[in-house]
C-alpha cells in the first residue's frame, strides 16, 4: 500500500521541513541577518512559488493562456477559494471553447 | 501555602490553561475555512499522481507544510526523484527559518521540551496569529507574552483540518477521474497566485519574482526535466542578493 520510494521521499520532506521550523530558533535567536540574507530570504518562497508554476506561462495552448490570464485577474483581487473556482472554471470552458 | 491553597492555584492555572486553549480555538476558527479548498485540491492531485489513500495523510500529516507539498507534488514522479523533491521542499520552507527567528526572543524562556514540538505545528497562519497574539500581550504588558495553550489551541485544528481534508481530496480525486479535462490543472497557478498576491509587498520587492519567473520558463523550454524549477528560483534568489542594495 505504501510505496518505498514514496515512503523515503516523504521522510526526506519530513525531515527537511521539521529543520528549517527548529532551524531559525536553534541558530537565530542570538543573532541577526545580515540585510541582504534576509531579503534573499524574504523573496525566496515567492521565487520558488513562481518558478513552479512558469510553464503555464509558456503554455502552448490558447485556451490555456487566456485561462491563465483571468485566473491572474482574479487572484489579485479575490480570496483563494472564488479564485480556485474561477481558474478551474475559465480553464474548463475555454478548453471546450478554443480546443 | 497550605495545602489547600496549593490546590486552589493548581486548579486556577488549569482553568487559565483551557480559558487560553479556547481563545486559541476561537482565533483559528476564520482561517480554518480558507484551508480547506487547498487541502482537497491538493489531496486530489496527490492522488492523480499516484499517492495512495495512505500516502497522502503520510506526507501531510508529518511535513504539515502546503506550499513544499504543492510544490513536491507538482514535480512527483513514478518513482520519486528525492533529491529534487527534498532540494525543493528546503526552498519553499526556507521561511520557516525567519518565522522561527521572529518568534525566538519570545519562547527562548519556555524549556526545550515544549518548544520542540511546538515548532513541528509551525506554519505561515499558526505563526501568524502566535506572533501576533504574542506583540500584543508584550504591548499590554501581559506575562508571559507568549501563551503556549493559545498557540497550541490555534495550531492544533489547522493540523487535523490538513491531514483530515488532504486525505478527503485523495478519496474525492478518482472519483472525478482526469481532473486535467474539467480544468483543474488550473488550479495549482490559482492557488500559487492567491499565496503570492499574500507576500506581495511592492513591485520593488517583487523584482526577483520576475527574474524567477524568466528564468525558469526559459529554462522550462530549452532544458528537458524539472530542471526549470532550481534554475528559475536560484536566479530569483542571486537577483534578491544583488537587489537588497537598493531597496
Amino acid at each position: 500500500m505504501i510505496d518505498p520510494m514514496t515512503f523515503l521521499a516523504i521522510l526526506a520532506m519530513a525531515g527537511v521541513t521539521y529543520l528549517t521550523r527548529i532551524g531559525g530558533y536553534v541558530m537565530l535567536k542570538n543573532r541577526a541577518l545580515s540585510r541582504r540574507a534576509t531579503a534573499v530570504m524574504e523573496a525566496a518562497p515567492g521565487c520558488v512559488l513562481i518558478s513552479v508554476i512558469a510553464p503555464d506561462f509558456v503554455s502552448r495552448n490558447p485556451a490555456d493562456l487566456a485561462a491563465l490570464a483571468i485566473t491572474l485577474l482574479a487572484a489579485t483581487r479575490l480570496s483563494m477559494l472564488p479564485t480556485v473556482v474561477i481558474g478551474v472554471a475559465s480553464a474548463g470552458l475555454s478548453r471546450w471553447l478554443i480546443g | 501555602m497550605s495545602v489547600s491553597e496549593i490546590a486552589v492555584a493548581e486548579g486556577q492555572a488549569t482553568n487559565m490553561r483551557g480559558a487560553e486553549l479556547r481563545r486559541g480555538l476561537a482565533a483559528s476558527v476564520p482561517v480554518l475555512l480558507g484551508i480547506i479548498p487547498y487541502a482537497l485540491v491538493l489531496g486530489a492531485q496527490a492522488a492523480q499522481k499516484g499517492l495512495g489513500l495512505l500516502e497522502v495523510p503520510l506526507m501531510t500529516g508529518l511535513n504539515f507544510a502546503g506550499g513544499s507539498e504543492f510544490a513536491a507534488i507538482q514535480l512527483w514522479s513514478s518513482p520519486p526523484h528525492i533529491l529534487l523533491i527534498a532540494g525543493i521542499t528546503l526552498l519553499v520552507n526556507s521561511r520557516h527559518f525567519l518565522m522561527g527567528a521572529a518568534l525566538a526572543p519570545f519562547i527562548k524562556q519556555l524549556p526545550k521540551r515544549r518548544v520542540f514540538p511546538a515548532l513541528f505545528l509551525m506554519c505561515d497562519e499558526s505563526w501568524a496569529v502566535g506572533l501576533a497574539d504574542a506583540q500584543r500581550r508584550a504591548a499590554a504588558g501581559t506575562r508571559p507574552a507568549f501563551s503556549l495553550p493559545f498557540y497550541l489551541g490555534a495550531a492544533l485544528p489547522f493540523y487535523l483540518a490538513w491531514v483530515a481534508f488532504t486525505t478527503c481530496g485523495a478519496a474525492l480525486g478518482p472519483v472525478l477521474g482526469d481532473v486535467e479535462k474539467y480544468g483543474f490543472a488550473m488550479a495549482f497557478p490559482a492557488v500559487f497566485l492567491v499565496l503570492l498576491r499574500g507576500m506581495w509587498k511592492g513591485f520593488a520587492a517583487a523584482r526577483p519574482w520576475l527574474v524567477s519567473l524568466a528564468a525558469a520558463a526559459l529554462t522550462y523550454l530549452l532544458v528537458p526535466g524539472a530542471w526549470y524549477v532550481a534554475v528559475g528560483a536560484l536566479s530569483g534568489l542571486v537577483a534578491a542578493w544583488f537587489l537588497a542594495d537598493e531597496t
